[in-house]
């Protein structure tokens, strides 16, 4: 009995720290933003970084020297990158993650990922307002006018799939997309979904809060050494759970792994075509262009999925 | 110290001296150059050169960077920020002079207004001739610093012995 619970205990922890969650999560992440960068140079006619750079950055990054500034709360500013991390890591229990099911589920907790993933954009917010640089500062409000202005179209546009399968629960609504492609009925949906993604990212063209020849490097100018490290680890966890999600709601299922990554790996394609397609946008035009075309957008499409309902019933 | 605190120091340093060798992040400063080897610096990274092939990245944040690559024969207008940019930057981290200039003062040499060299400011740890010396040339240099952190006690050593010179020189900076 008790060597039972000792045992599902170990499997539970293996399962949050290795496998799935965890160590592979992060590698994952690693390996993602190793694609996105490879296809981006590829894009841009160039030969590109090797398969291990990101992760020879990380290992720099967390071998490096950290100071922190004066006149910062040092607990703030160690801990900020960690919470961000974590809420990624806490996401990733609800996710169905690799073609696996999510480890944890219950009713609701699409809510709770989609704000676990809102974590990352409001501790960099805080963290480039809890130091006194000027850049961070102006980093730190367009994040955090960015949040505002993505997270209400992104949340509609993941509740479309939520209401076609009549569940909140991420478990239930990517059974009911198995056999259904729901970028062919909700394409409006699809597309401010992954702009979406692409805004959480901070991402060009969204990528004015991070504009590094404005601001130097956004929230993030005062980090260096571990804090950076913790952050651009979080950054390609949040990227694969929203692939994961994006593509477990509208491109018809991801409980096969080679569908799974075959899956999330084009709609990666998609999101650096963007990136190598556009230039930046200042702060005001991607606010008027969340709040003034993707709710919108969303808003036409629930109509429409409204009104198919009821004249097909 | 107990023996057992970390068993594989050889190996830890090596895998931190392997990922410092593999990512780079460059910072570019121009403490008075005339901008010609500055246009070479942005010609070595554009995608015609490609160097995140290298694992090398411009950066916006001195926090952010590992190497500092330097024009100019250093006015004495940019001397205080050339000091300022370096003390900002975090352990471990290395210097390129890059151009005549920077390395000697070159045409500029004996002037009243230039200190003619980086090195009369901040420890440097690769030199880069030329006036202005080519993205090939410069792409040599980095990698010949690179290689030197092969060699034993090649990077933690000097940046030591760096940073205890740049705290020596922004007191005497402040006491003028």
């Amino acid at each position: 009995m008790a060597s039972d619970i000792i045992k599902d205990l170990l499997v539970s922890l293996a399962a949050i720290l290795f496998f799935p969650g965890g160590l592979f999560l992060l590698l994952c992440g690693l390996l993602y933003e190793w694609i996105d960068r490879k296809l981006l140079a590829q894009l841009q006619n160039r030969i590109g970084p090797r398969w291990f750079q990101p992760l020879a950055d990380v290992i720099k990054l967390l071998a490096k020297e950290e100071v922190v500034p004066e006149e910062v709360d040092a607990r703030l500013f160690i801990g900020l990158p960690i919470v961000a991390l974590a809420g990624g890591l806490t996401a990733a229990l609800y996710v169905p993650f690799a073609g696996l099911a999510p480890s944890h589920s219950f009713n609701g907790d699409l809510i709770v990922t989609i704000y676990l993933l809102s974590l990352l954009s409001l501790c960099l917010g805080l963290a480039g307002s809890n130091t006194l640089d000027r850049f961070s500062l102006v980093g730190a409000t367009r994040t955090l006018t960015q949040l505002f202005s993505y997270e209400a179209p992104f949340l509609l546009a993941l509740l479309g799939p939520a209401f076609a399968a009549g569940s909140w629960q991420i478990q239930e609504i990517a059974t009911y997309t198995e056999t259904r492609w729901l970028l062919l009925s909700q394409p409006l949906g699809f597309l401010v979904a992954v702009i979406g993604l692409m805004g959480k990212l901070e991402l060009p063209p969204l990528d004015a809060p991070e504009a590094e020849t404005e601001i130097v490097a956004g929230a993030l100018t005062e980090y260096s050494g571990r804090g950076l490290a913790i952050f651009r680890l979080s950054k390609g966890v949040t990227l694969i759970l929203g692939l994961t999600l994006i593509a477990a709601f509208y491109l018809g299922g991801v409980s096969n792994p080679a569908f799974f990554f075959l899956k999330t790996i084009a709609l990666l394609l998609i999101i650096v075509g963007l990136k190598a397609l556009f230039a930046r946008l200042r702060i005001d035009q991607s606010v008027g262009l969340w709040w003034r075309y993707g709710t919108l957008l969303v808003l036409i499409q629930w109509l429409g999925m409204f009104l198919w309902g009821g004249v097909m019933t | 110290m107990k023996p057992t605190k970390n068993r594989h120091p050889d190996r830890l340093a090596g895998l931190k001296t392997w990922a410092r060798i593999n990512s780079p992040w460059v910072l570019h400063f121009n403490s008075g150059s005339c901008n010609g080897c500055d246009i070479e610096i942005l010609a070595t990274l554009t995608p015609r050169y490609d160097l995140e092939r290298f694992g090398i990245k411009l950066q916006g944040s001195p926090r952010h960077a590992d190497v500092l690559l330097c024009t100019g024969a250093v006015t004495r207008q940019a001397r205080s920020r050339l000091l300022r940019i370096y003390s900002q930057m975090h352990e471990p981290k290395f210097v390129v002079a890059i151009g005549s200039c920077a390395l000697s003062g070159g045409v500029f040499q004996g002037c009243y207004n230039v200190l003619g060299g980086i090195e009369k400011v901040i420890p440097v740890d690769a030199y880069v001739p030329g006036c202005p010396p080519r993205p090939e040339a410069i792409i040599d240099g980095v990698v010949k610093l690179l290689s030197s952190l092969k060699a034993p006690q090649g990077g933690d050593g000097t940046a030591a012995h760096a940073s205890e010179m740049v705290e020596k020189l922004v007191v005497e900076h402040e006491h003028r």
